[in-house]
């Protein structure tokens, strides 16, 4: 497991409270300082496809789609916006915990800060 | 920064493991093969501080109020691209 930036950090935690669902947290082992807002990225974006390039295939040991969990980073912003990362979805093996963020071959299509539709006052 | 002249199909190697190798020049571009272990990525300069810069303005401070989402009504149907399988 890898996020661009934070190369160091390898064992992540995902931690799904069901209060806050959907989303979840990626909170880094060990330094609790680390820890991220990700979403379903298919929630937002229904038509979102992402081009997982082959060396993270492999490297990710995914044998079909279904083997696949895609995470994406929600960064909330001043005044209660909110984007998510559509260029550099967490991909996981749902089988093997094995996850990276993958920066997807058609990365010129989706942006990093992808607005999200919010309403006034944060839940 | 340690600068080497190489000509097209010549190569480096870094650390016996990372082969850098001049595919081809085109004009102003230049093709470069790379072949790195599956454990060391290998990320467009541009692309990769982009996405880095997110993740850190992603970095949640304690106590951030969760947004209050509104999703599209439509349920998802789209599924990732996994290259060389198919799907």
């Amino acid at each position: 497991m890898g996020l661009l930036g934070f190369e160091k950090l390898k064992d992540y935690l995902l931690i799904a409270n069901p209060a806050e669902e959907p989303f979840g947290w990626l909170k880094a082992k060990g330094d609790t300082s680390i820890a991220f807002l990700v979403l379903n990225p298919f929630l937002i974006v229904p038509d979102y496809r992402p081009d997982i390039p082959e060396a993270d295939v492999q490297f990710l040991g995914l044998n079909s789609v279904d083997d696949a969990m895609l995470l994406n980073i929600v960064t909330v912003h001043k005044g209660g916006q909110a984007t998510m990362n559509l260029k550099g979805p967490i991909v996981i093996n749902r089988n093997t915990g094995v996850g990276k963020q993958v920066v997807i071959a058609n990365g010129a299509d989706y942006s990093v800060q992808h607005p999200m539709l919010v309403s006034e006052g944060a839940a | 920064m340690l600068i080497l002249s190489r000509k097209t199909s010549e190569s480096i190697v870094i650390d016996g493991r990372i082969h850098v190798k001049i595919v081809r020049v085109e004009g102003e571009v230049v093709k470069i093969g790379i072949e790195a272990p599956a454990d060391v990525p290998v990320h467009r300069h541009e692309v990769y501080e982009e996405i880095q810069r997110n993740n850190q303005q992603a970095l949640v401070r304690p106590a951030v109020p969760l947004p209050k989402l509104i999703t599209p009504k439509n349920k998802p149907t789209a599924a990732p691209v996994l290259k060389g399988i198919k799907s």
